[in-house]
């Protein structure tokens, strides 16, 4: 198919292989993080990092949107589905992420109304087929899919629609992206930037990365010619002693982003004081909620939720795994006690994290070969 | 079905930051929607407000039921 098959091309691939062997110096260490989760599944997908050199090694960053939700949101979720008469709407991962007393699955298993969907338009739909039952949507994901979710909302608003809300936990990849640089235990090199997130928008808010950090940034698509060239073009940027803000990904990603997707966020949205990231505590100004102007239509105002703090399980070392200060097999309970059949952390849940990654494409082993 | 069934591949095309390319089939500009078809296939109704406007036939990448660019072939 147009716009995948070229971008598969082994020979090619090889020769990008061949090119990033040539730029990098002999002794020195790379870490490069890609920052989504996206990259990680296509990274394992394809073997990518089983073509780079010995001492370029790929650090998995906070970008898997199921995996940064902490237990506490899971919990509020189930306590709304619990409630009579409400239909509770999520996409297929958040099903199972685990919270304090289970997941959305097993509150399914105990009679809960809650439904898988593939879109906030499918909840919707829901809302009009069922007129006298309430029915919430629990929103997540970065700004690749906080506009899907406004425009389903400002289509909810035209139509009039009053049995449709949003728990939004939608959340912004810069602060997190910020929070990582200024910790102390990480060192990194540069950045993998998130494609469809700068589809949105654009490249201007990574700039801060070179200019206040000094690391190069090379936005990113996600088949597996263009991460071998962003990875190509980050040690090119390190060869030659650059650091800037690059975009490989400009069939998709243009500089600005997408304008409406902003101004409709922009409307809907407004940023939340604090919001919690699993493994990373709070983190200011990292998560949107319904702006003053869609308060009606928030699933948080409209049901009592317990809105707890739950503490991480004290085996599960996602925090780490997020920073990139291990790898998913270094961790205690990695396909041991925490499998994808049986998660103990959000890493192993999506196909997005990096531990379900791992486990998925067999990557047990302490040593990786290389060429 | 659970939803690993439902997600096929060990990849579900919602969650995560990705994104599908689709082939407008039809367009419903008062409701501003297109049927759009997948690689494989697949057909659904995709919200197009942030791409709009489209046509029959142009290629539009796709998330979570919301087309957020419209692809050009590379030169």
């Amino acid at each position: 198919m147009r716009f995948v098959d070229e971008f598969r091309d082994a020979e090619l691939g090889r020769a990008v292989a061949m090119e990033i062997l040539s730029l990098v110096e002999p002794g020195r260490q790379y870490k490069l993080m890609e920052v989504c989760g996206g990259h990680t599944h296509s990274i394992y997908k394809y073997g990518i990092d089983d073509l780079l050199p010995a001492n370029v090694e790929l650090v998995h960053g906070p970008g898997c949107p199921v995996c940064e939700i902490p237990m506490g949101r899971v919990d509020d979720g189930i306590a709304i589905a619990h409630t009579d008469g409400v239909i509770f709407t999520c996409f297929g991962d958040m099903m199972r992420v685990p919270g304090s007393d289970g997941s959305l699955l097993d509150a399914k298993a105990a009679g809960g109304d809650i439904r898988m969907v593939y879109s906030p338009l499918d909840a919707l739909r829901i809302a009009k087929q069922n007129p006298d039952r309430e029915v919430v949507f629990f929103a997540i994901g970065f700004e690749t899919t906080a506009p899907s979710t406004a425009l389903t909302l400002k289509r909810a608003r035209a139509e009039g629609l009053k049995n449709f809300s949003v728990m939004c936990s939608h959340v912004t990849i810069v602060p997190p992206l910020r929070a990582l640089l200024e910790s102390p235990d990480l060192r990194l090199d540069g950045f993998i930037g998130p494609g469809h997130v700068s589809t949105v928008v654009g490249a201007r808010p990574f700039q801060f990365i070179p200019a206040d950090y000094g690391k190069p940034v090379v936005i990113a698509g996600f088949e597996p010619l263009d991460i071998l060239q962003a990875i190509e073009m980050i040690l090119r940027q390190l060869a030659g002693g650059r650091c800037d803000v690059e975009n490989q990904y400009k069939r998709v990603v243009p500089f600005e982003g997408n304008l409406r997707a902003l101004e409709v966020m922009a409307e809907v949205f407004e940023l939340r004081p604090h919001f919690e990231w699993r493994g990373l505590g709070f983190i200011s100004h990292s998560g949107l909620k319904l702006s003053d102007a869609y308060a009606d239509l928030d699933a948080e105002v409209r049901f009592s939720v317990p809105g707890v703090r739950v503490a991480d399980p004290k085996a599960c070392q996602c925090g780490e795994v997020l920073k990139g200060v291990i790898k998913p097999w270094e961790c205690k309970v990695f396909g041991t006690g925490c499998t994808p059949e049986r998660p103990i952390g959000t890493c192993m849940v999506s196909s997005e994290g990096a531990c379900a990654a791992y486990y998925n494409f067999g990557r047990f082993a302490r040593e990786r070969e290389v060429v | 079905m659970s939803a690993d069934d439902a997600c096929g591949s060990q990849h579900c095309i919602t969650c995560g930051d990705d994104g599908v390319p689709m082939t407008v089939v039809r367009v419903d500009l008062e409701r501003g929607l297109a049927l759009c078809a997948a690689q494989d296939g697949a057909r659904s109704s995709v919200e197009t407000a942030l791409v709009a406007p489209v046509d029959i036939g142009d290629t539009l990448l796709v998330h979570a039921g919301t087309a957020l660019a419209r692809l050009e072939p590379t030169a």
